[in-house]
């Protein structure tokens, strides 16, 4: 049952009785889309907004799929995976990943480049209450698909910075797979949501987030998101590809106060040469 | 009704469910509205052991062993269980037994199964002893006890039920309670951020806290490597029994503190070859540590978070 790319969720009713007690002290089994989750006011919005009488496919899995643990396991950093399968690896135009009930439903859009061969994108989002996540994708071909999960969880755009919140802001690191079809990046950043309380002094954090991130290899922009606060504290981006990506891999960063860090990966030969700058504005470095 | 502690010995040989059922098969009817079973594990030292149950199961109020220490001066609670009711039947409990003040109640962390039942004792004027980190962790819990478990405080569930500790421990504390002495020791960052341990001179006997987990997985919510390096040291300490915060009754401590111990360590483990690989949190979540899955309780309700907060941290290791 920790299989994720085998095990499937429980029926809704089930899911939504168990979301009444689900707290954080959850479950481990992961969902795999299957396009059927709940409807909410906020899609409905949405699609109305983003997709204007369009139609969206919902049903092959192996063209694309969205795992998300039906029970995360941490409300404020539950882990997304977006699935490319061959058919679509190289003809995805942008994708869009949406969290019906979140304050902010739209948890980032990815434009990815033409041709660009993304085959896995992985992220960690706020959960604020039990929902349904779902990814549109634009193919290069003008059709859209969508896929979503059901996420039982609570309290994660509220939840209190972290006890490791402190550190270098904008500090990025570098982690390839040893086939380096695959790049981690993690940000150091407190992505405040703007919903969270200071325990200390009881008042509210204002939102200060990561709002752009651009990851290129080779001197080539793969692909440019437009992020959000429900990006988790310290936010992650996995990319993986189908094939190699090549080095220098470097990420741009910009935040909601407009401070700027990039970062660059040279390849595992030259990975002490790894490099992070970071120039802020208004004060926020 | 005083166990021998034979008995005990006896029961910790079973298997753990079957125990508890056992044990609150046995339950007195003296109490008005909920009386908990209690054992008398050496001379003056009274413990009353948790179910092995989900936080989010019926009886989860239950789940953590608490009891009470008697000097000849006065009574010390060590912590006060999941709700009004189990800390009203703790109180009651101790009431059974002596007319004695109850001077101190005393959290070993602040996970709400141990704490929830402190306003029980209010009444009692006791002193409220933690970790110096106890007060601000509180703080922290607060709205989240209220919302999720406002069902175990009285009605209507108010901030004010739910009560920091007035005398915070920073390293160590010795209580008096008459006759015998109590040797409160604060932990670096290890199940939490604040752990403390309570050792009874006279019968010594350790109180772990949920630094010592047995047969129910442990639950990371400080540092799993923390936490190797405390119970390295809690090894070492010289100790005739250790009351843990879930499970059975050890006497041999080093012993009990193996399977803890190699759990954390594959967890620390795994996380690190995940990560060196590059792999999502997912791919974490569902391979590490898998192995260890048959020596637990509640291996599904905890071992994905577990798996979650360690990643987390070693990112930026």
């Amino acid at each position: 049952m920790h299989a994720p790319t085998t095990a499937r969720h429980s029926p809704r009713w089930r899911a939504a009785a168990l979301s009444l007690l689900a707290v954080g002290f959850c479950g481990s089994s992961f969902a795999v889309s299957d396009g059927q989750t709940p409807s909410s006011g906020a899609w409905e919005y949405l699609q109305k907004q983003f997709y204007p009488d369009r139609s969206i496919g919902v049903l092959d899995d192996s063209y694309m799929s969205l795992t998300a643990p039906a029970n995360t396991p941490d409300p404020a950093a539950t882990p997304l995976t977006l699935h490319f399968g061959d058919a679509a690896v190289g003809h995805i135009k942008q994708i869009r990943v949406i969290i019906d009930n979140n304050p902010s439903p739209l948890a980032a859009t990815f434009d990815v480049a033409g041709g660009a061969r993304v085959a896995e994108i992985g992220m960690r989002v706020r959960i604020d209450r039990f929902t349904s996540v779902r990814a549109i994708a634009e193919t290069s071909d003008g059709k859209f698909e969508m896929r979503s999960a059901w996420v039982n969880a609570s309290g994660g755009c509220s939840a209190p910075p972290g006890p490791m919140s402190a550190g270098s802001l904008g500090d990025i690191r570098f982690r390839p797979s040893p086939d380096s079809r695959s790049m981690l990046i993690s940000i150091r950043h407190p992505n405040n949501s703007g919903f969270q309380i200071d325990p200390r002094s009881g008042e509210p954090i204002p939102s200060h987030y990561v709002s752009h991130i651009r990851f290129s290899a080779d001197g080539r922009t793969l692909l440019e998101a437009d992020t959000g606060i429900s990006l988790s504290e310290n936010p992650t981006l996995r990319i993986a590809s189908d094939q190699p990506l090549p080095a220098p891999i470097v990420v741009d960063i910009v935040d909601s106060k407009d401070a700027h860090f990039n970062a660059s990966w040279r390849g595992a030969l030259a990975e002490s040469a790894a490099s992070s700058t970071g120039s802020g504005a208004g004060g926020s470095r | 009704m005083r166990v021998p502690a034979l008995r005990v010995l006896f029961l910790r040989a079973l298997i753990w469910p079957m125990a508890s059922i056992m044990l609150h098969a046995s339950v007195a009817a003296a109490a008005p509205d909920l009386a908990i079973t209690i054992h008398e594990v050496a001379p003056g030292v009274f413990v009353h052991l948790g179910r092995q149950l989900a936080l989010d199961a019926p009886g989860h109020d239950d789940i953590a062993n608490i009891g009470f220490i008697l000097g000849q001066r006065c009574v010390a609670v060590i912590d006060t269980g999941g709700s009004m009711r189990i800390g009203r039947a703790l109180h009651a409990a101790i009431r059974r037994r002596t007319g004695l003040p109850i001077c101190y109640v005393i959290n070993t962390h602040v996970h709400v199964d141990h704490v929830l039942g402190n306003a029980a004792f209010r009444q009692e004027r006791p002193k409220f002893v933690g970790h110096s980190g106890l007060d601000a962790a509180m703080a922290r819990s607060r709205e989240f006890f209220l919302q999720h478990y406002a069902g175990d405080l009285d009605q209507p569930p108010s901030a004010t039920q739910i009560i920091a500790p007035d005398t915070p421990v920073e390293q160590t504390l010795e209580l008096d309670l008459g006759g015998r002495h109590l040797q409160l020791r604060a932990w670096p960052l290890a199940h939490t951020d604040c752990d403390l341990t309570v050792f009874d001179d006279a019968s010594r006997t350790l109180w772990t806290g949920d630094l010592l987990f047995r047969d129910r997985l442990p639950a990371v919510d400080g540092s799993a490597s923390g936490w190797l390096t405390v119970i390295d040291q809690l090894a070492r300490l010289q100790v005739v029994r250790a009351v843990p915060g879930h499970g059975p009754l050890s006497t041999d401590l080093p012993s009990a503190l193996d399977p803890e111990r190699r759990y954390l360590r594959a967890l620390i483990d795994g996380v690190r070859d995940e990560l060196a690989q590059g792999s999502s949190m997912q791919h974490a979540i569902a391979h590490v540590a898998t192995a260890e899955m048959p020596n637990w309780l509640l291996w599904d309700s905890t071992h994905a978070r577990n798996v979650a907060r360690v990643y987390e941290q070693m990112e930026w290791q």
